[in-house]
């Protein structure tokens, strides 16, 4: 007996059921209509389409604008069918988004990470392009200077090319070493004079700081393992041939603890940011810094403000017998082209422009100190033309001993990253003497090795 | 007579469920089951794998966990916890007590000190962060350097390990305090004031006002805070991470921000899930009580 109430459900129901119907019918033609737009746009962006790039290390305005001018738009004139668009990613944690996207299959035709340990994943889970042929197609080979653009070899193909080639660098106020009668130490005895003769002027030898950026602790490992252990020790230890326990680099991790407990760097190092580290040697109240090529336009700018006369010198070398003077490369940022680019090719010729001597002609007048283009190219007297003469008399002497050989390994490109996180955090606790140098190393050794056998270790070019 | 059967030939149970509350909670349901319940689970997963994030995992078993025991610096990131759960237990609490008495007595200005009490918590936390780091605790540019002009030398807090994870928690402290104000003072206000009357009538001073009758008044709102700080205090990261991430010698470390390092600057997420794990279990204990507590309160 079918009941009021049973009769209107009825009746819903069945025009639930029609609307349904309805709407499966509607779904349908979409759906159809969707995939052959799809496909018809698609054939087409197999040969055209923009290609993207996510500019990882982040931007003020005023940078970004530089991008825009100097970057994106000469290329998309030259290239109209496949224009370039650029998205700046906030600083910080742009590489994890990069990371992020390109695994899951998606992510931007050209990948920009922060250095060969970050492509290092990527590759080993297929993620990138070998770009062999593109390098000899545009004969990036010979454009770019050799050690560094090995850099980015893996299993004897290259995947990435180098963006910005750095060095640590010792700069120092020059007017406060002209007034003194000092001249750069080239020397760890010529150092230790000048470090103590400051101490006693009550200057701060070493103007640095970690305040706002952590890994600078890095810097200075990788000064005094450079500098003092050497490359070619490096070089074996990286390969596994060495360990690093291995006293040449004890002896290295106790000079860079004694500059910190004698006082060298200061009272603030854990407050100090970049720009106030400037300021304090533009002031004269720290007589050098040792810092990245990375740091060239913070410096200039600080020593603007103050009037005093900035000075580059490289790093002395700290014990007898290693060639002076020394570069340990950086490779600060590397460009990739992702596996599942639609458009490759557009993305390499894209790369052709990048390292083209028209390109760096214009972002050296802009923008020198993040776009240090490891060209082959580079040549003091053209440089000089767009930036201080001090910023290109240090770019030529770091790329010509790059070409002659003289060159060695910071911490940030060639190391794994959980080696290089433990040698960024476990070297306060050698400086505040929570761990002794033997534990630091021992446990730095320990972390290499597992990730050594897992092959997380960036292969380091042949010497 | 049984009702009759609607929507044709479903079964009853079926029915049942149309008929329940569960067509409105569905939404709500589907959204936690998505994005809470599959990733937590997968995270529970991933504590038993090796995933450097871009390759296959690989089933470890216990390793990970392993690992994270093994680490000195775990034990001292649980400590961290653990002292800023007792810290963020006591002060806070105390003050938004206080504070929402005073809320609750004062008739004039009383909208204006809630704003000026909450309006820290409205502030993004990176933005406080870098106030507090650039324009307090740093010996160049802030209040710490402020005082060398008047011959006092002080060390920047942040950069003493004694003294590191305090300076983190005070900042967050001074964030977080006007929060439980406000709910404080919320909680007041549903106190019948027939009882506050007969109190002030009787002779009752103002702090044994707030002992006999304010306080054992709001108490479920008190007990549903604390057990929110205990739970909130095993996450903290955001304080941590912008103003020490952890540092220095990981004297400010906590659970997450050393999670956060094993996944995001090692890329090894297996140790990440792990001590994730331990966060919650925390987290588990916590809502434990807070339920049986509900529960004996229900029964009375």
């Amino acid at each position: 007996m079918k009941t009021m109430k049973t009769m209107k459900n009825y009746e819903r129901k069945r025009r639930v059921e029609g609307f349904l119907l309805k709407k499966t019918k509607l779904d349908f033609m979409a759906r159809v209509a969707t995939l052959t737009a799809a496909a018809t746009l698609s054939t087409s962006a197999w040969a055209d389409g923009p290609i993207t790039l996510w500019y990882q290390r982040g931007g003020n305005p005023e940078q970004q604008r530089i991008l825009q001018k100097d970057l994106v738009e000469p290329f998309n004139a030259a290239h109209p069918t496949t224009p370039l668009t650029l998205d700046v990613l906030a600083g910080g944690s742009g590489d994890k988004k990069i990371r992020m996207a390109v695994i899951s299959g998606k992510g931007p035709d050209i990948v920009m990470t922060p250095g060969p340990s970050t492509t290092l994943a990527l590759v080993q889970s297929d993620h990138l392009l070998p770009l062999d042929d593109y390098i000899k197609k545009y004969n990036l080979d010979k454009r770019i200077l050799s050690p560094v653009l090995r850099t980015g070899e893996y299993k004897g193909h290259n995947y990435a090319l180098p963006r910005t080639f750095e060095t640590m660098v010792l700069y120092y106020n020059k007017t406060l070493f002209d007034k003194n009668g000092w001249a750069p130490p080239k020397t760890m005895a010529e150092l230790n004079i000048i470090a103590e003769a400051l101490l006693a002027k009550n200057i701060t030898p070493f103007s640095v700081g970690n305040g706002d950026w952590r890994a600078a602790n890095e810097w200075h490992v990788s000064v005094v393992l450079n500098h003092y252990a050497g490359p070619e020790n490096i070089f074996k230890a990286l390969k596994g041939e060495i360990p690093w326990t291995d006293p040449v680099f004890a002896q290295a991790i106790d000079v860079l603890k004694n500059w910190y407990q004698k006082g060298w760097f200061g009272k603030n190092y854990f407050s100090l940011t970049g720009d106030q580290q400037a300021l304090l040697l533009a002031k004269g109240e720290a007589g050098m810094a040792p810092n990245g090529t990375f740091s060239f336009d913070n410096m200039v700018a600080a020593f603007k403000q103050t009037g005093q006369e900035l000075g580059v010198a490289p790093f002395p070398t700290l014990r007898d017998g290693l060639p002076y003077p020394i570069y340990a490369i950086g490779t600060g940022s590397t460009m990739s082209i992702n596996k599942d680019s639609a458009n490759p090719d557009a993305a390499a010729a894209f790369l052709d422009y990048l390292y083209s001597d028209a390109f760096y002609d214009r972002i050296s007048k802009d923008w020198p100190g993040d776009w240090n283009l490891p060209l082959t190219s580079i040549d003091e007297a053209k440089l000089s033309k767009n930036v201080s003469p001090i910023f290109a008399a240090t770019f030529t002497a770091f790329s010509k001993a790059v070409a002659q050989g003289n060159y060695g390994y910071t911490t940030w490109t060639f190391w794994p990253p959980a080696t290089e996180d433990y040698l960024i955090h476990g070297i306060e606790q050698v400086w505040l003497g929570q761990i002794s140098t033997t534990d630091y190393l021992g446990k730095m050794q320990e972390i290499f090795a597992k990730e050594m056998s897992e092959g997380k270790v960036p292969p380091p070019a042949a010497r | 007579m049984a009702a009759p059967r609607r929507f044709g030939a479903l079964p009853r149970w079926i029915t049942h469920l149309a008929d329940s509350a569960l067509p409105f909670l569905l939404p709500a349901l589907a959204i936690n089951v998505a994005i809470i319940l599959i990733p937590g689970l997968l995270t529970i997963a991933m504590a038993f794998f090796e995933w450097d994030g871009a390759s296959t995992p690989a089933f470890v078993g216990l390793d990970n966990f392993r690992t994270i025991f093994t680490d000195p610096v775990f034990f001292s990131a649980l400590f961290n916890n653990i002292k800023w759960t007792v810290i963020f237990l006591t002060i806070p609490i105390a003050m938004g007590l206080g504070a929402g008495s005073l809320l609750l007595v004062a008739r004039r200005g009383r909208t204006f000190f809630q704003v000026v009490y909450f309006l820290p918590v409205i502030i993004a936390t990176v933005v406080v962060a870098r106030v507090w780091q650039g324009m307090i605790y740093n010996p160049e540019s802030g209040l710490v350097g402020w005082f060398k002009f008047y011959g006092i030398t002080l060390a920047d807090p942040l950069t003493q390990p004694p003294t590191a994870l305090y300076a983190v928690a005070s900042v967050d402290l001074w964030h977080w305090w006007g929060f439980l104000a406000v709910i404080f003072f919320a909680a007041y206000r549903q106190v019948d004031s027939a009882q506050i009357e007969a109190a002030v009538i009787d002779g009752a001073s103002f702090f044994q006002l707030m002992r006999y009758v304010l306080i054992p008044a709001i108490r479920p709102t008190i007990t549903l805070m604390i057990i929110m700080t205990i739970i909130w205090s095993f996450l903290a990261f955001d304080f941590v991470y912008v103003l020490t991430q952890g540092g220095p010698a990981y004297a400010s470390e906590v659970l997450s921000t050393l999670s956060y390092r094993y996944a995001f600057y090692n890329y090894t997420m297996g140790p990440a899930a792990a001590v994730a794990l331990v966060i919650s279990f925390f987290g588990l204990i916590a809502t434990f009580f807070y339920v049986r507590i509900q529960q004996r309160e229900g029964v009375r």
